[in-house]
């Protein structure tokens, strides 16, 4: 642009007459650019062809709405719980796995935050260390982690389901910790350096400080999603609520496996409610936006917040540089006063360490439960990497097959969440109702827990890949819509305020500003949506879905079939290395 | 000063030079000062103030040329006598630098992180006597009534008084204070450097502090240090210093519009 430009004025420069007529600037195209559009079609081509692919035609939605409308009359009237003892006793069991899965992994990610944070890396070859652990951690799905580590503890014991979810979860958990070390202010850190600060008191006093609140809702988040997983868990006899539905369905009892789909799903909401409240509480996270459930909770605590404003203006500062009074005065000020923010911040940290002992309790944690002779073979069976009986031809297959459904999934997504998205942005949506129901109907959708309605449709409708694609292209929705809403919201207003001022309709506006300048977020969100539909999609293999997933659950259980274990997790670690690549690549050609 | 009739030299920067690639921070700078001397460090921003201050506390490593501080060559120092030697030189910078979310007192205890082995974290982690003295350093500035406030409830003026009482913690042999008003507003600015002035004299500290405001240095130091785009243009007492004079530091900008200037940013800020 500037290059024809400097062209153009050259040419016009005065004393100089333009030797030939000034010929239309031609556009020029970039390499890269040509590279990335042609990369974003074979991407929405691959989508286009999976949901070809899928076999989902008239006659198998015959099938499934005879099996769906079969089903709900059948079932309907035969929905049974087991006995409220039973269920407190085996939701306290699943939460104690969940709880205590989860916060081994967050102990686990602190030093491989450390390592993997640009700012704190001790070596550039440690950051790698810290990374790659981070993929291949999140890479390995927690059914095959639990399989596979079960041959080494005794039947019924819940510690494989600790291991499988506190690896599974290293790998966000350490990834967001790492993100949140890159974002603080270095000031503080620096002073304790200046002050003569070690490496190691530089973190604890003036990075941790800081980190602590994303941390925490970081490890909060990772629980409802664990909650969630624990559903599928179950299928791999990591005891709780999943693995008694798992029961009922093997034993046809289809009204008691049912009930307890429902008291996760009401579990799952419960705790998504709990956390958001305590993140809320705990972190003074105060909601700005404009929205009717924002509104309503600033509503709320407006009051508090008005009492809590400082007091310093009250405080008239002296600036007396008196020499020190007599440490005895001093003596009675070592004790902290237990205002109100102490006496709150000390309830939640009794209530979350209550919450804990609670779990470790409830989860019958008992080193007996380890066979220690079953230890070393365990380790060494996924040495040598090994493509088993099935065969390379059969394994790519099956990737083949689990891509298709992540690509498929995350089409229908982008496609509907771009509709419901858009309308979601303050700056699109006409009106501050349709805003709204927008929003409501994203958080709605954010809220179906997708693994479990995906269980749902493989037991019914049968084994295959369509039930693991509805569930995720439904899922999907609700979270690419939120994040292309608020990417919408935060493009540069000023091409919208320019498309207005000249006579620019809602739609031109649309088309012209804002859809140009969240484009590049909107790619890295789709892709980041295919990211986690692999994982998904891998995951509910295992349950039937079949694709990679199901190779994994095969050989996973089977101690001579682990060196397949190691194959297949290789291959999906690249897979979605290739993935995280095309992302950051298309947000650097686009960006 | 009584230092005149026996110079010590705490600081002795020689030929220091600071490359950064892209731009030149530093050029053959050269400087001295003595024990209990209190030096103003003059110039726009972007003339290199912060980044000689940065080298003195080896926060930053000289291209060429030595920073000798307290006896110790600081770019030849390993990482643990470079701390003992930071514990020993305080800093205080323009954004405070406080940890927003720990309460003043324990704040002011992380200067104390230099006398103690092993992370700390909360306020029951640092020896009562610790607390004692981080307690006394905050009645000095005149905030112990917001000991157990969260930092980031005090005002700008309020949290700088708390960042000295951080440095007070280090019971420091030399101050040095980066823009330490620059975010102040002028009231507060005045209180800050009164007060450091008056800790500097009470506790015979060595004190080095960048400022960007003439009328500031004139009065508060006992000598002044003109920086240049990276070169020393001026090293001359305090005392006999005309304005005029001080204001050649900025350059081909005339006086009474580089005063103007200067006076208009100093309100701005």
């Amino acid at each position: 642009m500037t290059a024809t430009l400097d062209r153009a004025s050259a040419s016009l420069a005065p004393g100089r007459p333009p030797a030939s007529p000034i010929a239309p600037p031609r556009r020029r195209v970039s390499g890269a650019r040509v590279a990335g559009w042609l990369a974003i079609a074979a991407l929405l081509g691959f989508g286009v062809y999976s949901i070809g692919g899928l076999g989902l035609d008239a006659s198998y939605l015959a099938h499934a709405s005879a099996k769906l409308s079969q089903f709900f009359g059948q079932t309907s009237n035969t929905i049974t719980f087991p006995s409220p003892a039973d269920l407190a006793y085996l939701t306290g069991l699943t939460l104690g796995v969940v709880v205590l899965g989860t916060l081994v992994a967050a102990l686990i990610s602190v030093p491989i935050a450390y390592l993997a944070a640009a700012n704190t890396a001790p070596a550039p070859w440690l950051r790698w260390l810290g990374r790659a652990i981070g993929v291949v951690t999140r890479a390995v799905p927690d059914v095959v982690l639990a399989f596979s580590v079960s041959l080494m503890f005794a039947l019924g014991s819940t510690i494989p389901g600790v291991i499988a979810i506190g690896i599974h979860s290293i790998g966000m958990i350490s990834k967001l910790f790492a993100d949140a070390i890159e974002q603080i202010d270095e000031g503080p850190r620096t002073a304790i350096r200046a002050a003569g600060g070690s490496p190691a008191q530089q973190f604890w006093a003036g990075v941790f400080p800081q980190v602590l609140p994303a941390w925490i809702a970081t490890v909060l988040h990772r629980f409802d999603i664990n909650v969630r997983g624990s559903a599928i868990l179950g299928y791999a006899g990591v005891g709780g609520l999943g693995y008694a539905m798992a029961l009922a369905f093997h034993q046809f009892d289809y009204g008691r496996g049912f009930g307890i789909a429902i008291v996760i799903f009401a579990l799952c909401v419960a705790l998504e409610i709990v956390s958001s409240t305590v993140r809320r509480a705990l972190l003074g996270i105060q909601p700005t936006g404009r929205g009717l459930g924002d509104r309503i909770v600033r509503a709320a605590t407006k009051g508090r917040r008005a009492a809590d404003a400082p007091a310093g203006a009250s405080a008239r500062p002296t600036a007396v540089a008196s020499s020190a009074a007599p440490p005895a005065d001093l003596t009675g000020l070592l004790r902290r006063p237990w205002t109100r923010d102490r006496v709150r911040n000390t309830a939640w940290v009794v209530a979350a360490l209550f919450f804990v002992g609670l779990a470790i309790w409830w989860a019958q944690i008992d080193p007996n439960q380890i066979m220690w002779p079953q230890v070393a073979p365990v380790l060494s069976s996924f040495w040598p990497p090994s493509f088993g009986s099935a065969g390379a031809a059969a394994v790519f297959t099956a990737l083949l097959e689990t891509l298709q459904v992540a690509f498929a999934a995350a089409l229908v997504s982008l496609v509907l969440a771009l509709a419901i998205g858009s309308f979601a942005a303050r700056n699109v949506a006409p009106n501050g109702w349709v805003r709204g129901v927008a929003r409501v109907v994203l958080t709605a959708l954010r809220g179906i827990p997708e693994l479990i309605v995906a269980l749902f449709l493989i037991v019914i409708v049968g084994l295959g890949a369509i039930p693991a694609f509805v569930a995720l292209a439904i899922g999907g929705v609700g979270l690419l819509g939120k994040l292309i809403a608020d990417s919408f919201e935060e493009v540069d207003a000023g091409p919208e305020r320019a498309l207005t001022a000249a006579g620019a309709t809602r739609t031109q506006r649309y088309a012209a500003a804002t859809l140009p300048q969240g484009a590049p977020a909107l790619i890295g969100h789709a892709l980041y949506l295919v990211d986690t539909n692999v994982r998904a999609a891998t995951l509910l293999g295992a349950v039937g879905a079949g694709g990679i997933g199901y190779y994994l659950a095969l050989s996973a259980p089977q101690l001579d079939l682990h060196g397949e274990v190691t194959t297949l997790v290789a291959i999906l670690v690249v897979v979605v290395l290739a993935l995280e690549g095309i992302a950051a690549w298309l947000r650097r050609v686009f960006g | 000063m009584s230092t005149t009739t026996r110079p010590a030299p705490v600081i002795r920067v020689t030929g220091v030079t600071k490359d950064y690639g892209s731009a030149v921070g530093l050029r053959g700078v050269d400087l001295t000062v003595n024990r209990g001397e209190v030096v103003v460090l003059l110039g726009l921003s972007g003339s290199g103030k912060s980044t000689l201050l940065r080298h003195l506390d080896g926060l930053e490593r000289p291209s060429s040329g030595e920073v000798e501080v307290l006896g110790e060559s600081v770019p030849r120092l390993r990482a643990r006598q470079l701390r003992r030697l930071r514990g020993r030189v305080a800093m205080i910078f323009q954004q405070f630098e406080l940890v927003p979310s720990l309460t003043v007192l324990e704040n002011v205890l992380t200067g104390a992180v230099g006398q103690l082995r092993g992370p700390r974290l909360g306020l029951g982690s640092y020896p009562r006597s610790f607390r004692l003295r981080a307690l006394a350093h905050l009645e000095r500035v005149g905030l112990l009534a917001r000991a157990y406030d969260r930092a980031d409830r005090l005002s700008g003026g309020q949290q700088q008084r708390v960042a000295i009482a951080r440095a007070l913690m280090q019971d420091p042999e030399i101050l040095l204070a980066d823009e330490p008003v620059a975010s102040l507003d002028p009231e507060s600015s005045r209180q800050v450097m009164a007060l450091i002035r008056e800790i500097a004299a009470d506790d015979g500290l060595t004190v080095v502090c960048s400022l960007h405001q003439v009328d500031l240095a004139l009065g508060w130091g006992d000598r002044v240090v003109g920086l240049r785009s990276g070169e020393i243009v001026l090293d001359t007492p305090t005392a006999g210093l005309s304005k005029t004079k001080a204001m050649e530091i900025y350059g081909r900008v005339t006086t009474s519009t580089a005063e103007l200037q200067l006076e208009f940013t100093g309100a701005l800020l």
